[in-house]
C-alpha cells in the first residue's frame, strides 16, 4: 500500500510540475485511490506542496508529502499522465506497472532546442508587428528574441532564482532595444520591448491563477497570482534599470 | 494590417505550443485556436466597444472550442485554452503600465494597470463559465448516450 501511495504521488507531482491545475490533480488522485481497497482518501495540494493521507480497508493509515520546487510547462507529458490515470481507474494497474508507465512518460522528449530559439524569435518579432511595429523593428525584435532564449538557457542553469532570471532577461532585452535606438536603427523602443515581453510575461500563469481563484482554490490561486505579479515586477525592474541608466526617454 | 495580425496570431500561438511541448494534432488545434481568438476579437470589436466584454465573449467561445476539441482528442482542455488565448494576453497594456510608471504619469499608470487587470479577469471568467457549464453538459450527454 505504501508503494502504491508513492507511485500515485509521483503521478501527481509530475502533473503539477508539467503545469496541471491544482483541482485537476486533486481530482485525479482521488479517482485513482477510489479504485483500490481504500476507505478514505484526503488529498491536499497547493502549487508547491502535496499532502495525501489514505486509510485502507484494514484500518492502516498512510501519509506522504511532496515538496514541488520547479515548474516546467510540458503539456505533452501532462497529456500522457492524464491518460495513465484514466488507465489506472479503468484497469486497476499494479504498482510495478504504474512505475513502468511513469518511466516511459519521463522519456518524452521536448522539441529540439533550435526550434525553441526560432519560436522565441518568431514570437518576439511577430508580436512587434502585431502591435503595429514596423518591419525593421520586427527584425530587431526577432534577433533579440533569439538572444533572449540564449540568455535564458545560460541563466537558468547557473541561477536558481527564477525571478532574478526574469529580471536579467528583461534587462538584456531592454538594453538591446535601447541600443538599437541609440545607433539609429529605429526611432522608438516601445514595440520592440512589447514583442520581447510577450515571451517573458507570465500571461498563462496569471490566467491560470485567476481561474484557480474563481474556481475556489483560494490558496493556490493567491500563490500563483502573487508569483505572476512578482515576475511582472521583476520584468518592470529590468526595464526600469535600463531606462534609468539611459537617462529616461 | 488585420490580415497580418491574424496570420501572426496563428504562427505565434503555434510557437508557444512548441515551447509548451504540445505535439501533433494538439499543436494544430491551438494554432487554429489562436487564429480564431484574434479573428473573433476583431469581428466583435465592430459591434461592441468595450474591450473587456469582447475579451470575455472571445474567451468563452474559444474555451468552448477547446472543450470540444479536448474531448475529441482525449486530452485535458486547460492546455488548449490557455495556449489558444495567447494573442489576447495584454502584453501591450502591461508594457504601457510600466512605462507610464517610469514617466511618473500616474493617471496613465492607474488607468493602464486597471485595464490590464480587467482584461485578464475577463479572460479568466470567460474560461471558467464554459468549463463549469461543459462539465455539466457533457456529463448529461454521456449519460444519455450510455
Amino acid at each position: 500500500m505504501e508503494k502504491l501511495l508513492e507511485c500515485v504521488l509521483d503521478i501527481g507531482e509530475q502533473m503539477l510540475i508539467c503545469g496541471g491545475e491544482v483541482h485537476r490533480v486533486e481530482d485525479s488522485l482521488k479517482r485513482i485511490f477510489s479504485v483500490y481497497d481504500i476507505k478514505r482518501t484526503d488529498v491536499f495540494i497547493i502549487t508547491s506542496s502535496m499532502v495525501v493521507t489514505i486509510i485502507s480497508n484494514d484500518e492502516q493509515i498512510y501519509t506522504q508529502t511532496r515538496r514541488i520546487t520547479e515548474v516546467k510547462t510540458d503539456y505533452e507529458r501532462l497529456h500522457k499522465l492524464n491518460e495513465l490515470s484514466r488507465k489506472i481507474c479503468k484497469s486497476k494497474l499494479e504498482t510495478e506497472e504504474i512505475k513502468k508507465e511513469l518511466e516511459d512518460i519521463s522519456k518524452i522528449r521536448l522539441y529540439p532546442i533550435w526550434l525553441e530559439f526560432i519560436s522565441f524569435s518568431i514570437i518576439s518579432g511577430g508580436f512587434t508587428l502585431f502591435f503595429n511595429g514596423t518591419i525593421i523593428e520586427a527584425l530587431i525584435s526577432f534577433i533579440i528574441g533569439a538572444i533572449l532564449r540564449l540568455v535564458l538557457l545560460i541563466t537558468e542553469k547557473s541561477i536558481k532564482n527564477k525571478i532574478f532570471v526574469k529580471f536579467i532577461s528583461a534587462f538584456i532585452a531592454t538594453s538591446l532595444a535601447f541600443f538599437s535606438v541609440h545607433i539609429n536603427f529605429v526611432n522608438s523602443v516601445d514595440k520592440i520591448i512589447i514583442g520581447n515581453i510577450m515571451t517573458l510575461i507570465p500571461g498563462t500563469g496569471l490566467t491560470t491563477a485567476l481561474k484557480d481563484l474563481f474556481v475556489g482554490d483560494s490558496i493556490a490561486g493567491l500563490l500563483r497570482t502573487i508569483e505572476a505579479c512578482i515576475i511582472a515586477l521583476a520584468i518592470a525592474a529590468g526595464y526600469f534599470s535600463v531606462a534609468f541608466l539611459m537617462g529616461g526617454m | 494590417m488585420e490580415l497580418i495580425q491574424i496570420i501572426i496570431s496563428f504562427i505565434s500561438t503555434l510557437c508557444f505550443g512548441i515551447l509548451f511541448n504540445l505535439k501533433g494534432k494538439k499543436l494544430v488545434t491551438v494554432a487554429f485556436g489562436g487564429l480564431i481568438s484574434w479573428s473573433l476579437f476583431l469581428l466583435i470589436s465592430n459591434f461592441i466597444e468595450s474591450e473587456t466584454i469582447n475579451y470575455f465573449i472571445v474567451a468563452a467561445i474559444v474555451s468552448l472550442y477547446s472543450e470540444i476539441m479536448a474531448r475529441i482528442l482525449k486530452t485535458p482542455a486547460t492546455p488548449l485554452v490557455t495556449t489558444s488565448l495567447i494573442p489576447l494576453i495584454p502584453g501591450g497594456s502591461l508594457y504601457y503600465t510600466m512605462s507610464y510608471a517610469f514617466e511618473n504619469n500616474y493617471d496613465g499608470f492607474i488607468e493602464k494597470a486597471i485595464s490590464t487587470l480587467k482584461l485578464a479577469s475577463a479572460l479568466a471568467l470567460g474560461i471558467i463559465i464554459i468549463t463549469a457549464l461543459s462539465q455539466f453538459i457533457f456529463k448529461k450527454l454521456s449519460r444519455k448516450s450510455a
